[in-house]
C-alpha cells in the first residue's frame, strides 16, 4: 500500500488527477479558434494564391490548422499539470530561456531592419510571443512568494537601509519596496530585450503585462501613479528627442496626418479603413471581401480583424468582441476562485494579456492609435504565437480544475 | 493552503479585479463602437473610396440620340467603334518593343510619343490610347496582339463615334460632338442632355493590380438610350438653300452668306445655312478659302495658331442667328407695315420724291439722284425710296417707330431652340426713345441703317406680314423621339403675338409682290409662285474699306405664302452689290425649286412668260410622219430633226417629259445603232429670255430659265450650266440664269 500510496501522491504533485475543465472557459475558447480558423482561411487565401510557390491557397490555412492542432493538444496536456509543483521552475526557465531567445534574435541578420525573429531552416520564430508568457509565470511566481514582503511595511533590516530609514525618519526602504523594484528590474530587462529587437508593440506588451501583474498582484496604487508619471516623463523624452526610431516617427506622423503617403506610410492603415467601412452592419458574407484581394497587404496578420468585420460586418465583430469577452471574464472568475495566489495570478494574467492584445489590435485597425503591429490572438497566422497563447489557455484550463467555482 | 491566504487573495485581488475588468469592459465598448462608428457612419465614404480603387467602372455607353430631318434622314447619328487602351505595369523590358511596334503600326501612331506617354504612365493599370477606332483596324489590332502574344497589356473596347452623312449639310445648326462625345457646338450642344441618355456601367472588382477578381462580383446598370430629334429642317430643301448659297458665295466672293427659309405659318426653320461652313465629321478642319486667306493660315505653326482657332470659331457659329447688321431697305416693310396699321398713312398718301431729303444737318440721298416723283406707299416699297421712307418715320414719330420695331421682335431674342442667338442691346443694336432716339437716328432707321437685326428675326418678322399679322416663334426641333421612336414631346407652332392686322398685312404683302414683279425685286420673281419680297442694301460701318450687305427677303405665293426667304450676302466682292442684283435671284431660285419640291401649283397669269415651256410630248414607236405631226400641233410647234433612214422613231432626245421651250429641238432617231449628233454650246451671257431661245434653237439645243424670266430687255442671261463651245448632245437642255441690273438698285 505505501509505495502505491506514495507513488498516487507524487502523481498528485505533478499531474492534476481530479476536477473537470471549465466547460464554459473551454467553449468559449473553442468557439474563438474555430471562427479565427474560418476567418484566417477566409482572409489569407488571396494573398497565399498570389505569393506562394504553387498559388497554394490553402497555403496558410493548412500551416495554421497543424499549429492549432498542436496548440491544442499541448493544452490538453499541460491542463493536467499540477502548475503549483513547478512555480519556481517555470520562472526560472521561462525567464532564462526567454532571455537567451531574445539575446539571440538580436544577434540574428536584420529583417526589415528588425531583430525581432530567429531564423532557423525555414522555419521562424519570435521569442517575444514567448516571453510574455515567461513573464506572466515569473512575475506570478514572484506575487507570490513575494506577496507578505509587498503587503507588509517591514523595513529592510541593513545598515544602509537602517541609516536611510532613520534620515527620513519613514521606512522607505522596506521589503515592500525590495521586491518591487526587483520585479520592476526582471520586467525592464524583459522589456529593453524586446525593444533592443526594435520591436515596439512587443514591448507595449511587455510592459502592460507587467503592470497588470504587479496590479493583479496587490501592489500599491501610490507604484501605478509613480509608474505613470515615470511613463510620461519617458514619453516626453522620447518625443523631444530622436530617440524614437526613424520608423515610428513615421507611424506616429501617418497616424495624425491622414492625407500622408496614401501609397506607403498609410497605405495598409487606409486599407484597414476601407475594409471595415465596407463591411458595414452585416459584412459581405464570409469569403466576400474585396480588400483583401492585394489591398490590405497580408491580410491573414495583424490587419486581419479589417478583414472580418469587412465580411461578417459589424455584429459578427461585436459577436466575436462578447466572445473574447466572456473568455476573460472565465478566466477571471477561474482565477478568483483558485485557491492559490500562483494560479490566480496565470489565470487572470493570461486572459488579461489576450485582451490587452484584442483592445490593442482592434485600436490600430480602426487608426484609433498609431499602427503597430500588434496580431489578433487566435486569429492572426503565427504558428508559434497560436502555440504559447494555447498553451497559456492549457495553464487557465489546469487552473480551472483545481478552482473552486460553484458550478 | 492556509485559510487566511485564501481570505487575503480572494478579498484583495478581487477589488483590484474588478477594476480591471471595469478597464475591460471600457476598451472592448469602446472598440466596438469605434467599428460602429467606422461601419456604420463612415462606411458609405470608405465603401466608396475602397470600390473607387477595386472596381473596374467600365462605361457602357448610351447612345446617343439620332438627328433626323422632317423626312426622317439622317443628319446626324452615333456608330459603335472601338478604343484601345493598355495595362502600363504589364509592360515589361522584355515586351515593350512589341506593343510599342503594334500600337503604332496598326494604330497609326507616333512611337515616341507613345512611348513617353506609356512611360509616363508606368505602374498605372489603365492608359487610353487610342479612340473611334473602326472595326477593320480593331481586328487587325486583335490579330497583332494576339500573334505578339501581348494580350496581357492591349486591350479594347467598345466606343462610340458621331457620324454626320451629309457631311456639311446644316453643319452651323447641327453642331457637333467632342472626342467624349459631349455636344460642343449647336443642337449638338443645346439638346445635348436629351440625346445622351444615361451611360450604363459594368462594375467589376479587381484587385490591386488591376485584374479581374475571380469572385465574379458583378454588377451591371444597363444604359438608358438617348431620345431623337426629329428637326423641322427639310434635306430637300436644306440642300436647295446650300446649293444656292454655295453658288452666291462663288459669284460674289463674299465673305459670308446666309440664307434660311422658313415656313410663314408655323415659323418652323426649314432650312437654315451659313457659307462658309465646316464638316462635323471633322469639324477642325478649316475648309473655306475665304477664311483661309482672311485669317492669313500661312506660316509656322506658332504663328498660326490662334488665326487657326479664330477660323474655326468663325466657320463653327452660326451667324444667321448670332450675327447683327443693318438690314436696310428690307426694314421699309415693317415701317410701312406700322404706319398704315396706325392710319398714319393710307394706300392714297402721296409724296412726290426729289431724290433728297434734309435731317437735320444731314442730306439723304436716294440711289435714284433725279428722284422717283409722285408716289404712294405701294410705290415707295417698288422704288425702295429711301426719302419717302424718312418722311413716313418722321409722320410717325419715334414712339410709333419703336411700336413696331419691338412688336415686329427686333428689341428681342426670337426664342429659336438654338443656342448663341444674338441678344438685342438697347443703344447697342438699336434705339429706344425711353433711352435716347434722335431725330437724325429715326431718319437712318426709317431705311433700315443705324438698326441692328439678325437675318433670322428679318425672316420671322416677313412672315408675319405673310401670314396674316402673326409673330411666330421660329423653332427648329419638331419632335424629341424616345429610344423606341415613340414622340416624347412635339413642338407645336408659338404665336408670341399680332403684330398688324390681317388686312395690313395683306396691303403690304401685295405691294411687296409688284416690288418683286415690277420694282427692285425683280430678280426674284417666279413666273407662277406670285413672290412677295423687299431687296435691302445696307453700308456696313467700321470696316475698313467701303463693304456692304445685299439682302432679299420675302414669302411666296402671296395669297397664302407657304416659304419665307430671308438670304443675305456680307460683304460681296466687285460692283454688283446690290441686295436686288446679288440676293434676289438667289431667293428667286430658292423659292422656285423649294415649291416645286413642296408640289405647291403654279398659277400663271397673262403674259407671264417670254417663252412658254411644256413637256415634250412622247413619239417612240410613231412613225417618222405621225412623230412630226405630234410635234407640230398648233402653239406646239417644235423643231424636229430626224436622224437615220429608218421609218419608226426608235428614241428622241429630250426624252418624253422632259419640260422644254414649246418651239423647242427634239431629235428623233430611227436606228438602233445611229451615231449621236452633237451640237455646240452657245455663249448666252447678255441674251435676253427670247434671244437665248433662239440661240439655242439655231444650236440644236433646248433652254431652261432660271431666275426671272421677264420679256424685259433689261432681264439677261448672266450665268449657264454648261458652258459656251462644249459640245453636248443635239436637243439637250440647258439651264440658263437670267436676271437684271437695272431698276433693282435700292
Amino acid at each position: 500500500m505505501a509505495p502505491k500510496k506514495g507513488a498516487a501522491k507524487l502523481i498528485r504533485k505533478y499531474f492534476n488527477v481530479d476536477g473537470g475543465i471549465d466547460i464554459l472557459f473551454f467553449t468559449f475558447l473553442m468557439a474563438i479558434l474555430v471562427i479565427g480558423l474560418i476567418m484566417m482561411y477566409s482572409a489569407s487565401y488571396v494573398y497565399a494564391y498570389q505569393y506562394t510557390a504553387n498559388h497554394d491557397s490553402a497555403y496558410y490555412f493548412k500551416r495554421q490548422f497543424i499549429w492549432v492542432l498542436l496548440g491544442v493538444a499541448a493544452m490538453l496536456v499541460i491542463s493536467r499539470i499540477n502548475y503549483k509543483t513547478f512555480e519556481t521552475l517555470f520562472a526560472v526557465a521561462g525567464t532564462g530561456v526567454s532571455w537567451l531567445l531574445l539575446g539571440v534574435a538580436l544577434i540574428m541578420p536584420a529583417h526589415n531592419g528588425t531583430h525581432r525573429h530567429i531564423y532557423i531552416g525555414g522555419f521562424q520564430f519570435q521569442p517575444s510571443d514567448l516571453a510574455k508568457f515567461a513573464l506572466i509565470l515569473t512575475l506570478a511566481a514572484m506575487l507570490d512568494k513575494y506577496h507578505e514582503a509587498i503587503v507588509s511595511k517591514k523595513p529592510l533590516q541593513s545598515n544602509l537601509a537602517r541609516k536611510v530609514n532613520e534620515t527620513f525618519n519613514r521606512p522607505i526602504l522596506n521589503y515592500s519596496v525590495r521586491a518591487i523594484l526587483l520585479m520592476g528590474l526582471v520586467i525592464m530587462i524583459y522589456a529593453g530585450l524586446v525593444i533592443a529587437g526594435s520591436h515596439l508593440s512587443g514591448t507595449i506588451l511587455i510592459v502592460a503585462i507587467g503592470v497588470v501583474m504587479l496590479y493583479l498582484g496587490e501592489v500599491r496604487g501610490k507604484w501605478f501613479v509613480a509608474g505613470i508619471i515615470g511613463a510620461g516623463m519617458l514619453l516626453m523624452l522620447l518625443w523631444n528627442t530622436d530617440l524614437l526610431k526613424g520608423y515610428m516617427q513615421d507611424r506616429i506622423y501617418a497616424w495624425q496626418h491622414k492625407d500622408f503617403d496614401p501609397l506607403g506610410a498609410r497605405w495598409q492603415i487606409n486599407q484597414a479603413l476601407y475594409a471595415i467601412g465596407s463591411g458595414g452592419l452585416f459584412g459581405k458574407g464570409i469569403g466576400q471581401s474585396t480588400l483583401k484581394h492585394l489591398y490590405v497587404s497580408e491580410p491573414q496578420n495583424d490587419m486581419i480583424f479589417s478583414i472580418v468585420v469587412e465580411e461578417i460586418g459589424l455584429v459578427g465583430a461585436g459577436i466575436i468582441l462578447i466572445l473574447f469577452a466572456l473568455l476573460i471574464w472565465r478566466g477571471v472568475v477561474i482565477g478568483i476562485n483558485c485557491p492559490d495566489r500562483y494560479g490566480a495570478l496565470i489565470a487572470m494574467g493570461v486572459v488579461f494579456q489576450v485582451g490587452i492584445q484584442v483592445i490593442l489590435n482592434i485600436l490600430v485597425a480602426t487608426d484609433s492609435i498609431p499602427n503597430t503591429g500588434i496580431p489578433f490572438p487566435f486569429f492572426s497566422y503565427g504558428g508559434t504565437a497560436m502555440l504559447v497563447n494555447l498553451a497559456e489557455m492549457g495553464f487557465v484550463l489546469s487552473i480551472s480544475r483545481r478552482s473552486k467555482i460553484r458550478r | 493552503m492556509k485559510k487566511d491566504e485564501m481570505r487575503a487573495t480572494g478579498l484583495a485581488a478581487k477589488r483590484g479585479v474588478i477594476i480591471l475588468i471595469l478597464i475591460a469592459v471600457v476598451a472592448f465598448s469602446a472598440c466596438f463602437f469605434r467599428i460602429g462608428y467606422l461601419t456604420v457612419i463612415k462606411g458609405d465614404e470608405y465603401r466608396e473610396k475602397a470600390e473607387a480603387q477595386q472596381l473596374s467602372d467600365t462605361t457602357i455607353n448610351a447612345a446617343r440620340g439620332t438627328i433626323y430631318d422632317s423626312n426622317m434622314n439622317v443628319l446626324a447619328q452615333s456608330a459603335s467603334v472601338w478604343m484601345c487602351y493598355i495595362n502600363p505595369s504589364k509592360v515589361t523590358e522584355k515586351n515593350r518593343t512589341k506593343v510599342l511596334s503594334v500600337l503604332s503600326e496598326t494604330l497609326d501612331l507616333d512611337v515616341v510619343d507613345l512611348g513617353r506617354r506609356i512611360d509616363d504612365n508606368a505602374g498605372y493599370g489603365y492608359l487610353k490610347i487610342k479612340g473611334e477606332i473602326e472595326y477593320q483596324d480593331k481586328l487587325t489590332l486583335q490579330e497583332r496582339v494576339r500573334e505578339n502574344e501581348i494580350g496581357d497589356v492591349i486591350f479594347t473596347d467598345p466606343d462610340i463615334k458621331r457620324y454626320y452623312p451629309g457631311a456639311s449639310m446644316a453643319s452651323t445648326l447641327i453642331g457637333f460632338t467632342g472626342t467624349d462625345g459631349n455636344g460642343l457646338y449647336g443642337l449638338e450642344y443645346l439638346y445635348d442632355k436629351t440625346l445622351t441618355g444615361t451611360n450604363g456601367r459594368v462594375i467589376t472588382a479587381k484587385d490591386s493590380y488591376q485584374l479581374e477578381l475571380d469572385n465574379a462580383y458583378e454588377v451591371a446598370y444597363e444604359a438608358r438610350q438617348g431620345s431623337s430629334l426629329v428637326l423641322t429642317i427639310n434635306g430637300e430643301i436644306q440642300t436647295i438653300l446650300e446649293n444656292a448659297l454655295e453658288t452666291a458665295l462663288e459669284d460674289t466672293q463674299a465673305r459670308n452668306v446666309y440664307g434660311i427659309v422658313m415656313d410663314t405659318q408655323t415659323g418652323a426653320i426649314l432650312g437654315l445655312a451659313n457659307k462658309p461652313d465646316y464638316d462635323p465629321n471633322d469639324p477642325f478642319n478649316v475648309l473655306y478659302p475665304q477664311l483661309t486667306n482672311y485669317f492669313e493660315l500661312n506660316g509656322t505653326d506658332a504663328e498660326k495658331a490662334d488665326p487657326v482657332a479664330a477660323a474655326r470659331m468663325e466657320q463653327w457659329k452660326n451667324k444667321s442667328i448670332a450675327d447683327f447688321y443693318y438690314p436696310g431697305s428690307v426694314f421699309k416693310v415693317f415701317l410701312v407695315s406700322g404706319a398704315y396699321e396706325e392710319g398714319v398713312i393710307d394706300e392714297n398718301t402721296t409724296y412726290d420724291c426729289v431724290g433728297t431729303i434734309t435731317v437735320g444737318d444731314r442730306t439723304i440721298k436716294d440711289f435714284n439722284p433725279t428722284g422717283h416723283g409722285l408716289e404712294t406707299p405701294r410705290t415707295l416699297l417698288v422704288n425702295s425710296c429711301n426719302t419717302f421712307s424718312v418722311t413716313v418715320g418722321r409722320m410717325m414719330g419715334q414712339e410709333l417707330y419703336f411700336k413696331y420695331f419691338q412688336a415686329f421682335g427686333f428689341a428681342e431674342k426670337t426664342g429659336v431652340d438654338l443656342p448663341g442667338e444674338g441678344n438685342p442691346v438697347v443703344g447697342v443694336t438699336y434705339h429706344d426713345p425711353a433711352v435716347s432716339f434722335t431725330m437724325s437716328d429715326l431718319a437712318s432707321s426709317s431705311f433700315g441703317q443705324s438698326i441692328n437685326v439678325t437675318p433670322l428675326q428679318i425672316v420671322t418678322a416677313v412672315s408675319a406680314i405673310g401670314n396674316g399679322g402673326k409673330l411666330m416663334q421660329p423653332y427648329v426641333v419638331a419632335k424629341i423621339l424616345d429610344s423606341e421612336g415613340n414622340p416624347v414631346s412635339v413642338t407645336q407652332p408659338t404665336v408670341k403675338r399680332q403684330v398688324i392686322s390681317p388686312g395690313t398685312a395683306a396691303t403690304v404683302a401685295s405691294w411687296m409682290e409688284d416690288v418683286v414683279k415690277d420694282g427692285t425685286g425683280k430678280n426674284a420673281y417666279v413666273a407662277g409662285y406670285h413672290v412677295a419680297g423687299k431687296t435691302g442694301t445696307s453700308e456696313k460701318i467700321g470696316a475698313k474699306d467701303q463693304t456692304y450687305i445685299g439682302s432679299f427677303a420675302g414669302f411666296a405665293p402671296v395669297s397664302n405664302p407657304r416659304i419665307s426667304v430671308v438670304i443675305v450676302i456680307d460683304e460681296p466682292q466687285g460692283e454688283n452689290y446690290s441686295g436686288g442684283v446679288i440676293a434676289a435671284p438667289v431667293a428667286g431660285e430658292i423659292i422656285e425649286k423649294t415649291l416645286t419640291y413642296l408640289g405647291v401649283e403654279p398659277s400663271y397669269g397673262d403674259g407671264e412668260f417670254a417663252v412658254k415651256t411644256a413637256p415634250v410630248p412622247s413619239v417612240g414607236g410613231m412613225s417618222v410622219e405621225d412623230a412630226k405631226e405630234a410635234l407640230g400641233r398648233e402653239g406646239y410647234e417644235y423643231t424636229v430633226r430626224v436622224v437615220g433612214e429608218g421609218q419608226t422613231v426608235v428614241s428622241q432626245v429630250p426624252n418624253a417629259g422632259v419640260i422644254t421651250p414649246v418651239n423647242g429641238v427634239v431629235v428623233l432617231y430611227t436606228q438602233n445603232n445611229a451615231e449621236k449628233e452633237m451640237s455646240e454650246v452657245p455663249d448666252f451671257e447678255g441674251l435676253t429670255v427670247s434671244q437665248a431661245n433662239y440661240a439655242a434653237i439655231e444650236a440644236g439645243l433646248n433652254i431652261r430659265i432660271s431666275g426671272s424670266a421677264s420679256m424685259e430687255n433689261t432681264v439677261v442671261a448672266y450665268k449657264q450650266d454648261v458652258a459656251k463651245g462644249t459640245s453636248v448632245e443635239s436637243g439637250a437642255v440647258i439651264t440658263v440664269s437670267f436676271r437684271t441690273t437695272s431698276g433693282v438698285h435700292d
